[in-house]
């Protein structure tokens, strides 16, 4: 039995799948894992993300799975999930074995890896559509729009497209929280991320010390609160219903209820 | 273009405070259908399938900064907050109000779009210019490029509606009253031929329009996210099976995208009105919602739900699977048989599940652990279907058996926000209502046994 140990990162599982094909192992005798768990008799093999080995492996996927199966795999591996390095393992090998058409690979939701992968894309999905409409930006004093998430999923990545094509146009930066990363725009050019930027944490950490609001800034979020308790027909209240709508997890950035 | 001299006094918030709470009742919220991207100049985009960008406290998504541009209004229709004989405070946006706050809000993705309704100011061409000006503004000097969603009102010149079809993704006319005997008690100012003639127009714009876009692929859009309407359920005395037969003509007639009903809310006290002391009819504005989809997406005819004889819906079940307990001689389906059609028709299986079974199924046979996999409702779809021949549980295929399984306390559905349940009440203590006499019983009234 072998394990390749990776670390959580879509580049790392993507080299540890080519190493597990370059060194022709028994698929089903091999286990890509990412925690530090230690099983008896078994052979554990660290793995070093490579850039070359990563392209490769996400061109064979694309040409032998389509677009859109591919993204399915991308989104499941965006997951907090342990076994997300496994499941994609899993699939990659059941697709590769030559019997699905492209496109058609999540077809067969009977397989266990298949359906997991399935199910944690789709978790991953959910979350990146729901984001798109709970982020709220505000304007600073110098013009850029920043905001705050704190997703479950690493759903930065796949958010960043639908802004930079909406506001093209304006200066803004999405802060992921939980991980650290920023996801930054200048105003008529490409986006980027930028990862363990720590001078930049401690000055939105000690924010409003840091950056300041804009005038204008305070008024508009009284108007949109405002317009949001007043639209509320009082004869269907239904809080219940509104948190099954908006989880928690997602109001405490949104201004509308944090100042309810 | 005059504004009365009180709308420039008030302050923003307090137009906005007046202007969302006339707006409210108009149920209307997608942003979907339109998918169109960024030209890199203008600020905006549109997603095919819509974003809800907040839900408000009764539960309803808020994806649109909905509002009127103004409460005026020359008519005294009586079911309406801003009826003429009405003594409320009353406002109007200047077009710069209305395009500064949609761009505002927008770049702060707080919206997806605009949703502009009116009282009727003057006459409704008037009005309908008005509002044609502001979006004009909106779209060209503001540069807008995201999701507005129109009222076209009734009665308005024929050539400003189709003016303003270049410039909005969705143009609706609400046609408030199913039956036009309803519409001629509570909106005697109102018309259904000048309901029904905008939409005959918008349809048959949208129609040339495709055809124009065959030749010219740049040609402009015209009402690309298609029209809607609205009907108001429970403040005239139509029973749901007339209703529903008005929303499946609307959907053939005039090809809409989406019918929304709207539970009545009595804001006004007026003898024409009914009194509905439990509140807002919510538990049949949802089953109407859930016949829609049954309509639109399922394949259903609204003579298969309803008729004559049964014209309300079951209050303990939900359409779909009422009519499966009355046609058991469709059921039990084989799973890795049946057609996607007779699929979509198990309770418990939605379109995605079907789509998925019939996905699966090329692979491999299906076993029931295969189907919780794939998302079927067991709990629902066990007493109708076989998988290899086999039934889950061993269930009779009998009316009475299958609906006290589906309709027991921890299934029944919870509506309203105190959990309170709806149930009709009934001298007899099984409150079964739909169950016609079995052919033995009716022998044995004719007989004398009974």
């Amino acid at each position: 039995m072998i394990v390749y140990q990776c670390e959580d990162s879509l580049e790392s599982i993507f080299t540890a799948i080519y190493n597990a094909y370059e060194e022709k192992r028994d698929h089903d005798d091999t286990i890509i894992s990412l925690n530090q768990e230690w099983l008896l008799f078994a052979q554990y093999v660290p793995v070093i993300p490579m850039e070359e080995k990563v392209l490769k492996v996400i061109r064979t996927l694309k040409r032998r799975f389509g677009e859109e199966d591919y993204m399915t795999i991308c989104y499941a591996l965006a997951s907090p999930s342990e076994d997300k390095a496994q499941a994609v393992y899993g699939t990659v090998v059941e697709g590769l074995r030559g019997k699905y058409a492209k496109g058609h690979l999540f077809d067969n939701l009977v397989n266990d890896d298949i359906h997991k992968v399935f199910s944690l894309s789709r978790g991953a999905g959910n979350e990146s559509h729901h984001l798109l409409g709970f982020v709220r930006f505000q304007e600073l004093e110098n013009g850029v729009l920043f905001s705050r998430i704190g997703p479950k999923n690493n759903v930065l990545t796949f958010m960043m497209p639908h802004f930079a094509d909406r506001f093209s146009g304006e200066n803004f930066m999405i802060y992921d929280e939980g991980r650290g990363i920023f996801g930054i725009h200048p105003a008529g050019k490409a986006w980027y991320l930028l990862q363990g930027a720590d001078i930049l944490k401690e000055a939105v950490d000690e924010n409003p010390g840091g950056w300041e609001l804009s005038a204008k800034e305070k008024e508009y979020q009284e108007l949109f609160c405002h317009f949001c308790h007043t639209i509320a027909i009082k004869e269907r209240y239904n809080t219940k219903l509104q948190r099954n709508m908006v989880p928690l997890r997602f109001q405490e950035y949104m201004i509308e209820f944090v100042n309810y | 273009m005059e504004y009365l001299a009180t709308g420039q006094e008030m302050s923003l918030m307090e137009k906005l405070e007046i202007l969302t709470d006339a707006a409210k009742y108009d149920v209307a919220c997608t942003s979907s259908g339109v998918e169109r991207q960024g030209n890199g100049r203008d600020m905006g985009n549109c997603i095919k399938a819509g974003i809800c960008h907040s839900f408000s406290s009764d539960g309803r998504c808020i994806s649109l900064l909905k509002i009127l541009f103004t409460n005026e209004c020359i008519y005294d229709c009586k079911y309406c907050l801003n009826r003429r004989t009405n003594d409320v405070p009353r406002a109007s946006f200047t077009p710069e109000e209305v395009c500064t706050l949609t761009m505002e809000f927008y770049r702060r993705n707080y919206i997806e779009g605009l949703f502009l309704s009116s009282g009727i100011l003057k006459s409704p061409t008037y009005t309908m210019e008005l509002i044609y000006q502001t979006i004009f503004l909106l779209r060209n000097k503001y540069r807008f490029n995201g999701y507005v969603h129109v009222k076209a009102i009734p009665g308005a010149d024929a050539e400003i509606i189709r003016q303003m079809g270049f410039l909005v993704d969705r143009m609706s006319v609400n046609l408030e009253l199913p039956t036009a005997e309803g519409l001629r008690n509570l909106a005697p100012n109102k018309h259904r031929k000048n309901i029904l003639t905008p939409m005959r127009q918008i349809q048959n714009g949208i129609h040339e329009n495709k055809n124009e876009l065959v030749v010219y692929r740049n040609a402009p859009r015209f009402v690309q996210g298609g029209q809607s309407t609205q009907v108001i359920i429970g403040a005239t005395p139509e029973n749901d099976f007339q209703i529903i037969n008005v929303a499946e003509s609307l959907y053939r007639k005039f090809e809409l995208k989406r019918v929304f009903y709207s539970a009545f809310v009595n804001v006004n006290e007026d003898k024409d009105l009914p009194a509905l002391p439990g509140g807002p009819p919510l538990l049949r504005e949802h089953r109407l919602y859930q016949a829609d989809w049954l309509l639109r997406f399922y394949g259903f005819k609204a003579a298969e739900l309803l008729d004559e004889k049964r014209p309300y819906f079951n209050v303990l079940l939900d359409p779909k699977e009422d009519w499966a307990v009355r046609h058991l001689e469709y059921f039990p389906v084989e799973i890795n048989r049946a057609p996607y059609e007779t699929l979509l028709r198990i309770p418990g299986v939605g379109v995605k599940s079907a789509k998925r079974i019939v996905a699966a199924r090329r692979s491999t046979c299906l076993t029931f652990p295969d189907l919780k996999k794939i998302g079927v409702v067991l709990k629902r779809a066990l007493y109708f279907v076989t998988c290899g021949g086999r039934m889950m549980y061993p269930t009779k295929l009998d009316e009475d058996y299958i609906v006290r399984n589906l309709t027991s306390d921890k299934d029944r559905v919870k509506f309203g926000s105190d959990g309170m349940t709806y149930k009709q009440l009934s001298l007899f203590d099984d409150s079964k209502f739909y169950l016609q006499p079995l052919p033995g019983d009716r022998l044995q009234v004719v007989s004398g046994q009974m």
